[in-house]
């Protein structure tokens, strides 16, 4: 036998080529790596994480996605997590994951107010998002929206642009919150008056609103504020009755790999120079007292804020969609 | 184990095919992956000398702004112009152009001051506010004079600076503004085009995010993917392309060198068809030139086969016709003898079984006639007796005893018999030759029971009567017998004339023994040899004192119950 595998493995040996060539570059070393799992659009993480790297000499490697899938991918490889930091993703969806995250407290977290901070630090708040409506300003008078109540109205009815809870985060936010401002009754009357008619995706909201399908929307301030900026025929309102202001967040994950860089990076989330950024350059609010909003947004003392219980709405979230939906379809009948 | 069993003509066809073919395909791997790295390291050196030039060119660009900021702190009225807000344009303009005079066809550069707004430009517009907590200019605060060197964050975006250079300019009380180097993609085409051939550049920042690339694609495409290899560790690596990474340390940036592969996957595919098509070819002409050779081989080999199988079908004819010289010529020709020599053996054994057959019907025939000799012999004696003619019927007697004794079937017969039937033939020739010799006879009686073939004494003593005493007066003829050495020794002699010179000693020959008419002795010495084989016979010699003849015959002893058994 060992007469016919000799030539065999020379001839192997020939046809694999020599092997590598040369020894390998200086590797990034450990400390210097960051990884980070976005749901953020490319726009908002691309800059943060550059300027990250530029200052810390940090190499960040991204994985993005979806925050639902993220936090699915986090929850896989919770034994031996590759994550350091999930960065994104609502604070209600963080917070049905919460078990994943390391509490850690950011150096800042005495300029961020208690109502948008965790109890336990489990995540700390990137931005402010509060809940809109928003208008065609070519078909809607803007006299005769002013609030959730509006909504109910047959003026609207089936004239809703609204995306699916099930599917949208955002969207289950808006529903959370008509639900605290209003209560249940107006909550399932707004429901109603969709005419069964759902979209798949936030974006859509505003797309058809702008292209006149639907006459009103409801969605997140600042993406209304980004269309609106682009020159659509968009307006938003505050709804008199009360919105939320739900941020969206970022958490250190357990056992990281890199714990020091990802406590590092949370910190850097919470930096001033972000948080300004935040206003100026992505229509979002700053989640620290002392960043005042940016002259593209109207003050928040402008807006009236319902208490939001993000507590009570992740522990609710299955009973809340199911009523949502049977409203739906009763509206549709 | 297995490949012993196939024929030999298929084994040798394998044994030609792995020798042609095994050093061809070892060959041509070896080519192979030697001219593959041959041009694989010719591109890396070739890469290496290009990118050693490709870093001088991007040292002017920390030339351009070290020397340029330089220039200007060097300069009061600049830097408290810049400090202070106030200050003619016009000079400021000209400090800023004659600091950057021998860059400007590469680059923008700007003047901000503390509070990052741009105050002086090289360009007719000015260019928009920095913030000063943010990017470059952040950067450039916290190097503390040290230049720091930004990626663009949309290198698709070629209407925009793709790299800025910020240096903060420093005077005794602390910052005062910064000077800022925009290089667009124009800036980078006077820098490095001419430098390369034959490959493309990607210029990328300390993190590998894209600064500039030769072709647009590579910033899209390319420097994600060399991102991706960097983190997890590796060098880039694809069947398309060499690629050579070098640092170019005074400014951070990156260099990433590649050059189309000239031996990619479709070159080697190519490559190792051409030497699977030689390998087919090889195989048709070791197929080709061994399947005669091995005809030349077996065709032979059949034919002795076939030869053989004729053979053992008893065809001794057989013979393979020899037209060759070689070891087959030989082995045929071995084969025709062999076959020859059977073919004559077999002959001689017919030719003995024929006259063993016809001895035997001669005897049976001759058993049969004289059953009515020894009849009319009978009534001879009868007849005689009768008529009072006792010496007619003594004969007759006598004769009848002899004619019976000579026609029984037995072949060997006891000594003693042998002696009584002497007695009888002695009596008739005493009645011949009217008693003119004496005979006697000295045999130890032990052994009397000896066998003898049948009629061996008579031919003998008639030999000795006839030849030996004729004409004799008084002659005697005497018979003895003895034991020697396990064998029976019979001698017959008598003192008359004796044998010829040219007779004595020499064991009886069958053409001499029929030329000198001694036919009895003949036959005795043939029936004893043919019986007992060489060592045994008649031997002649002269009787003793050299008168007359003594006739010896050797036999093995046999006694009765041994035959019997």
């Amino acid at each position: 036998m060992r007469k016919r595998i000799l030539p065999l493995l020379i001839l192997a040996l020939l046809l694999t080529g020599c092997g590598s060539q040369g020894a390998r570059q200086s590797l990034i070393p450990e400390e210097n790596r960051l990884v980070v799992y976005t749901s953020h659009k490319e726009e908002v993480y691309q800059p943060i994480i550059r300027e990250f790297e530029e200052r810390t000499g940090i190499w960040v490697e991204l994985v993005t996605g979806g925050s639902n899938e993220l936090l699915d991918r986090l929850e896989q490889e919770q034994e031996a997590p590759r994550a350091d930091v999930m960065f994104g993703g609502g604070v209600e969806s963080l917070e049905s994951c919460r078990e994943l995250f390391e509490p850690v407290r950011c150096t800042d977290y005495r300029r961020i107010p208690a109502s948008l901070r965790d109890a336990q630090d489990a995540w700390v708040p990137f931005s402010a998002l509060p809940v809109v409506l928003i208008y065609n300003t070519k078909l809607v008078d803007p006299a005769g929206l002013t609030g959730w109540e509006d909504l109910t109205g047959p003026k609207f009815r089936g004239e809703i642009a609204f995306a699916d809870p099930t599917k949208s985060a955002s969207s289950f936010t808006a529903v959370a919150t008509v639900l605290q401002a209003c209560g249940e009754e107006t909550a399932l009357a707004l429901a109603r008056n969709l005419a069964g008619e759902q979209l798949d995706s936030s974006g859509q909201v505003l797309t058809q609103v702008a292209g006149g399908e639907k006459l009103v929307g409801i969605t997140l301030e600042e993406t209304a504020l980004q269309r609106i900026a682009a020159g659509d025929n968009l307006a938003l309102v505050y709804p008199r009755e009360g919105t939320s202001c739900v941020p969206d967040g970022t958490a250190v994950l357990k056992n990281a790999p890199h714990r020091d860089n990802a406590l590092e990076f949370l910190d850097f989330t919470l930096s001033r120079a972000v948080q300004e950024m935040l206003g100026s350059r992505f229509y979002r609010r700053s989640v620290r007292e002392d960043v005042g909003d940016s002259d593209t947004l109207p003050g928040l003392d402008r807006l009236k804020l319902t208490d939001y219980d993000t507590l009570w709405v992740s522990r609710n979230r299955g009973d809340i969609l199911q009523k949502w939906a049977e409203a739906v379809k009763e509206g549709a009948a | 184990m297995k490949f012993r069993n196939h024929s030999f003509r298929k084994r040798l066809f394998a044994a030609m095919l792995l020798s042609s073919l095994l050093p061809l395909l070892i060959c041509t791997a070896l080519m192979v992956q030697i001219t593959r790295l041959r041009m694989q390291n010719k591109a890396r050196e070739d890469l290496a000398g290009q990118s050693a030039g490709l870093c001088q060119s991007l040292d002017i660009l920390r030339d351009a702004v070290v020397h340029s900021a330089a220039r200007l702190t060097d300069s009061e009225t600049a830097i408290h112009a810049l400090g202070s807000g106030v200050g003619s344009r016009l000079q400021i303009n000209s400090l800023l152009f004659d600091a950057t005079d021998s860059w400007r066809n590469l680059a923008v550069f700007d003047l901000y001051d503390s509070a990052g707004v741009c105050r002086y430009s090289t360009r007719g517009t000015v260019s928009q506010n920095l913030p000063t907590d943010w990017g470059v200019l952040y950067g450039a605060a916290q190097a503390g004079g040290e230049p720091v060197y930004y990626a663009t964050e949309n290198p698709a975006d070629t209407a925009s600076a793709l790299l800025l250079a910020g240096v903060q300019l420093r005077a005794e009380d602390g910052c005062t503004g910064y000077l800022v180097m925009r290089l667009y993609a124009a800036g980078f085409h006077v820098l490095l085009d001419g430098k390369y051939v034959q490959s493309d550049v990607l210029v990328l920042n300390k993190f590998f995010r894209p600064v500039y690339g030769s072709q647009t694609n590579l910033t899209q495409a390319l420097a994600p993917r060399l991102r991706e290899t960097m983190l997890r560790g590796e060098l880039p690596e694809d069947g398309n392309y060499v690629y050579y990474i070098a640092n170019h340390p005074a400014t951070g940036l990156n260099l990433v060198l590649r050059q189309p592969q000239m031996f990619t996957a479709r070159t080697v595919w190519l490559l190792y068809t051409a030497g699977i098509l030689c390998v087919l070819a090889c195989i048709c002409v070791s197929a080709l030139v061994s399947l005669p050779l091995s005809r030349q081989i077996a065709a032979p080999l059949e034919k002795l086969m076939g030869a053989f199988d004729r053979v053992q079908q008893d065809k001794l004819e057989t013979q393979i016709p020899v037209d060759r010289q070689d070891e087959f010529g030989q082995l045929a020709e071995r084969f025709n003898q062999m076959v020859h020599a059977l073919s004559i053996n077999r002959q001689e054994l017919i030719t003995n079984q024929q006259e063993l057959n016809q001895a035997q019907i001669r005897m049976l025939q001759a058993q049969l006639n004289p059953h009515f000799l020894c009849n009319t012999l009978d009534t001879m004696k009868w007849i005689s007796k009768i008529n009072k003619v006792p010496q007619v019927a003594m004969m007759a007697t006598n004769l009848a005893d002899i004619l019976r004794f000579c026609i029984s079937a037995d072949e060997f017969v006891p000594l003693y018999r042998e002696l009584e039937i002497l007695e009888r033939y002695i009596e008739i020739q005493k009645i011949r030759l009217s008693d003119d010799f004496s005979f006697r006879q000295y045999i130890p009686e032990e052994l009397y029971d000896c066998l003898v073939p049948k009629m061996i004494l008579q031919p003998i003593v008639e030999n000795a009567i006839l030849h030996g005493i004729d004409g004799i007066s008084g002659s005697t003829i005497e018979i003895r017998a003895w034991e020697e050495g396990g064998s029976l020794k019979i001698t017959v002699t008598d003192n008359g004339h004796g044998f010829p010179e040219d007779m004595l000693g020499q064991p009886y020959r069958r053409d001499e023994g029929l030329a000198k008419g001694h036919l009895g002795l003949y036959n005795v010495d043939m029936i004893l040899r043919r019986n007992f084989g060489e060592s045994c016979g008649l031997w002649l010699s002269p009787g003793d004192g050299g008168v007359g003849a003594r006739v010896t015959a050797t036999l093995p002893i046999r006694l009765e119950e041994e035959t019997e058994c």
